[in-house]
């Protein structure tokens, strides 16, 4: 399991006492990859009727055309940022997460809960406790599958991806329970209360969950560079023999990077439902989860790259309903875009080193 | 079945291999080598490690060109020949890790990939052909067991099932009893000798003397890539065995022992066993190194990775400088002062995507000067690696540079000089000059020397019996997984240490 989970390695190093991405190699041939897979979606396009490069306008207007929907964008980028940055640290430490989608859930409805019962509190002990909650849920989730795993030598793929889908039947049953906004006629909660509401950033149409994810990115781009934790985690990603002869603990290891993950897809549920909806709704979160493995491979396992990847992924799927609406190319194109994006670079990555 | 192939009958050359040469590099492997096999033989080939055994047989397979040789099969010869077509022509290779899929049935492994078996699948008559051939060969196999279910000796009796019936000549077994219970050991040399009495040419490849002598016709015996030796089982012994493998100019030890006083006892292990160690009872002194002699496989990465905390121990104790260390994990051991050079450096003592100076620090991240308290501490560090580089003459442009792109020796020179710069008390270790050239072996012999006068004890474990009796003060041989022998060096008996390496107890 360990040797397979680096597909992609940047060509990250550690020099002169600062982190630096090496652009030429493997980040050229990532662009190349993007560049590729841009002219097929435009071949597709011109296929299917339409002026490609129309389209295009239409998404880069859709996506950052006015504030609004560049908060929008940012917006949507958030969840898949957040919990691909702990996908990407699993993936450093070769252990396999897929379970991001059942931790952010989970982590959903932690926050809804916390936020819920704490419905008198001032605004920020609100919002801090109930993203706390969020995370914390998450990394609970995210507990589950590793005590599965280390404790019944269970494999890590088949813990966190099953675990998924009882995550997501338990937050049902919450919603149909006691979390459920009753004779709503729809699987959802309540309104949060008010103070619980992530604030709108000033001038634009998006809560702060980007900036918390932007740093949650770079703490843990140190976290994996500049500690001793983090150059375990890389060791053992390398070659648990090596991890083992070098006297790290390997299932401290795997619980540690685990619950990292867990945490940060736990908050990315919780800003999810306290800054875009303002309640839990049923499936508010479906994707997420497989989306934030594929901006973890995009940005090649790199917490700081992995912001480019959930940008790119997040502004092609907002600018997507404009080009909808204005030029009639239906938006699922943009799935196949990005199927076609984690092809080409998968392939000018892979089997490098 | 009158199949008009020349030279059926016992005694008729099967395989001639002539004048096989295979250069790696620099390193010549095999080195104008002939081979023969005739029908209704064993040859037991011998050799250690590096001895140029797999090379040749991989040359004979179909898995490397030689330079220069030839190959020929019943009088036909093999030119640039694929593993496929060396299978067709009747060659089989039954490898130590078997090629078998576990969710299958034995029938259906038989069936796979072999075109006798038809595009249509013949359940019916294949599980007959594997009963009846079972039954010819004592095989005892079910074609319906699910493989995944049989323990590994029947797994292997699959394994020749399937050159049988593939009417494979040739077969070739490479270290066959190594994942093998005495018992089925035993098993396995029975169907070897009918399969010799139906004239079958067989190439046994082991280390394991007794059963080499057990079993085989003659032997052909490898070192350094050229035939030592040949001879004829019946009038050979174990210490002839020995004394070809392991070369002729070992007899007198070179005259660099320690000459001062030995000081106290440092590591002590009492009645100490582990899984695939019997028990074992020795302590090393301050200002000594014990050299660890004996085949391959005998026990040795056992020993280490049990005295190291990488394998649980199941009985004994072992005290580090008093400290009873017997359940400690790593981390404790080497804070403790326990060093340890692991023989496998690929994927344990190096991570090869990582650097220089990332390796320099993989067992000491958290101590000064490479880290403290939560952090890593990266200027110190990189003058820490700079100035090991130097002192180690680790060939590499910079701290930065990626291990895997440097030579073996200085891959292993980094090993060495982290482990040795923590000043351990007790140094394990293993295969630590193993592939180096003279120049590099002899670097790592004389650090090992300096680390023992200044007070540290060495156990130093090698394959290579020179190495060994050049820096040891005492030699132990290893042999089915204890102790055979161990005797201060001044009164080591070449001819005894042969007998030990060959599994006879003191």
């Amino acid at each position: 399991m360990s040797e397979a989970a680096p597909a992609l390695r940047f060509s990250t190093m550690l020099q002169g006492g600062r982190i630096r991405l090496k652009f030429r190699g493997p980040a050229m041939r990532i662009l190349v990859a993007l560049l590729l897979s841009v002219i097929c979606a435009a071949v597709l396009i011109a296929l299917s009727g339409h002026n490609p490069f129309l389209a295009f306008v239409a998404i880069a207007q859709g996506a950052v055309g006015s504030e609004h929907q560049i908060g929008a964008s940012l917006n949507r980028c958030t969840p898949y940022l957040l919990a691909g940055v702990g996908v990407a640290i699993c993936f450093r430490a070769g252990v396999i997460n897929i379970g991001a989608e059942g931790q952010i859930a989970i982590g959903g409805a932690g926050a809804a809960s916390v936020a819920l019962a704490l419905s008198d509190a001032p605004p920020l002990v609100a919002i801090v406790a109930a993203l706390l909650g969020g995370a914390l849920a998450g990394a609970a989730w995210a507990g589950v599958a590793t005590a599965i795993h280390l404790g019944r030598r269970v494999h890590e793929v088949l813990a966190t991806l099953l675990l998924n889908f009882v995550a997501l039947l338990l937050v049902q049953q919450l919603l149909a329970g006691p979390l459920g906004q009753f004779g709503a006629g729809f699987l959802q909660s309540p309104l949060m209360p008010r103070a619980a509401w992530l604030p709108r950033l000033p001038g634009f149409d998006a809560h702060p969950g980007f900036i918390i994810a932007v740093v949650a990115a770079a703490v843990l781009s140190f976290v994996l560079w500049r500690t001793p934790f983090g150059f375990a985690l890389r060791v053992a990603g390398s070659s648990r023999l090596a991890a083992a002869y070098a006297g790290f603990s390997l299932p401290r290891l795997t619980w540690g990077a685990m619950l990292t993950a867990g945490a940060l897809a736990g908050l990315a549920g919780g800003v999810e439902v306290l800054g875009v909806h303002r309640r839990l709704i049923e499936g508010f979160s479906l994707g997420f989860g497989f989306k934030a493995v594929t901006v973890a491979l995009l940005g090649a396992i790199e917490p700081l790259a992995v912001v480019p990847a959930a940008l790119f992924v997040g502004l092609l799927e907002s600018g997507s309903l404009a080009m909808q609406r204005q030029i009639g190319v239906p938006s699922a194109l943009v799935t196949v875009i990005e199927g076609l994006t984690m092809l080409f670079v998968l392939a000018a990555t892979a089997g490098r080193k | 079945m009158a199949d008009p192939r020349q030279g059926d009958a016992k005694g008729d050359a099967l395989l001639e291999m002539r004048g096989i040469v295979r250069r790696f590099g620099d390193l010549c492997a095999n080195d104008n080598i002939d081979l023969d096999v005739r029908r209704g033989e064993i040859l037991g080939l011998l050799g250690e490690n590096g001895s140029g055994k797999s090379t040749l047989m991989k040359v004979l397979f179909g898995m490397l060109a030689p330079d220069s040789g030839a190959i020929a099969l019943r009088g036909q010869p093999l030119v640039n020949h694929t593993p496929a077509e060396a299978m067709a022509a009747g060659i089989a290779m039954i490898h130590q890790h078997f090629m078998l899929i576990e969710a299958m049935t034995v029938a259906e492994n038989v069936m796979l990939g072999w075109p006798a078996a038809g595009r249509i699948l013949r359940k019916g008559e294949i599980s007959a052909r594997v009963r009846e051939a079972s039954q010819r060969f004592g095989l005892d196999l079910d074609p319906d067991a699910q493989v995944a279910k049989l323990p590994l000796g029947r797994r292997q009796r699959v394994e020749i099932l399937k050159a049988i019936l593939r009417n494979a000549d040739l077969l070739i077994l490479d270290e066959p009893t190594s994942n093998l219970a005495p018992a089925e050991v035993g098993d396995l040399l029975t169907i070897l000798r009918r399969l010799r009495d139906e004239n079958k040419g067989i190439v046994f490849i082991s280390h394991k003397l007794p059963e080499v002598l057990d079993v085989c016709d003659n032997v052909v015996v490898l070192r350094a890539g050229r035939v030592a030796g040949r001879a004829p089982v019946a009038g050979a012994s174990r210490g002839q065995l020995a004394e070809m493998m392991i070369g002729r100019d070992v007899s007198k030890p070179r005259d660099a022992g320690s000459t001062k006083p030995l000081g106290a006892a440092r590591l002590a292990v009492r009645d100490f066993s582990a899984p695939g160690l019997g028990s074992l009872s020795f302590e090393i002194r301050s200002g000594e190194i014990l050299g660890v002699a004996g085949v391959d496989g005998n026990g040795q990465l056992e020993l280490v990775e049990a005295l190291t905390g990488l394998l649980p121990s199941r009985s004994g104790v072992v005290t580090l400088d008093g400290h009873d260390i017997t359940r400690s994990t790593v981390a404790a051991r080497m804070k403790l002062g326990l060093a340890y050079m692991p023989a496998d450096r690929g994927h344990t003592a190096l991570v090869k995507g990582m650097s220089v100076f990332e390796n320099l620090m993989l067992r000491d991240c958290r101590r000064s000067p490479y880290g403290r308290g939560p952090l890593l501490t990266r200027a110190p560090g990189a003058a820490k690696a700079r100035a090991l580089m130097a002192d180690y003459d680790i060939r590499a442009r910079d701290p930065d540079f990626k291990v895997a792109r440097l030579s073996g020796g200085n891959q292993q020179k980094i090993v060495v000089a982290r482990e040795l710069d923590r000043r351990p008390g007790v140094l394990i270790a293993h295969q630590a000059a193993w592939g180096l050239d003279p120049g590099a072996t002899r670097f790592v012999l004389d650090r090992m020397v300096a680390l023992r006068d200044e007070g540290a004890a060495v156990i130093y474990i090698s394959s290579e019996l020179e190495e060994v009796l050049t820096i040891s003060d005492r030699i132990a041989v290893m042999a089915g997984g204890g102790f055979a022998g161990i005797v201060p060096r001044a009164e080591a008996d070449m001819r005894q240490i042969g007998l030990w390496m060959a599994g006879r107890a003191a």
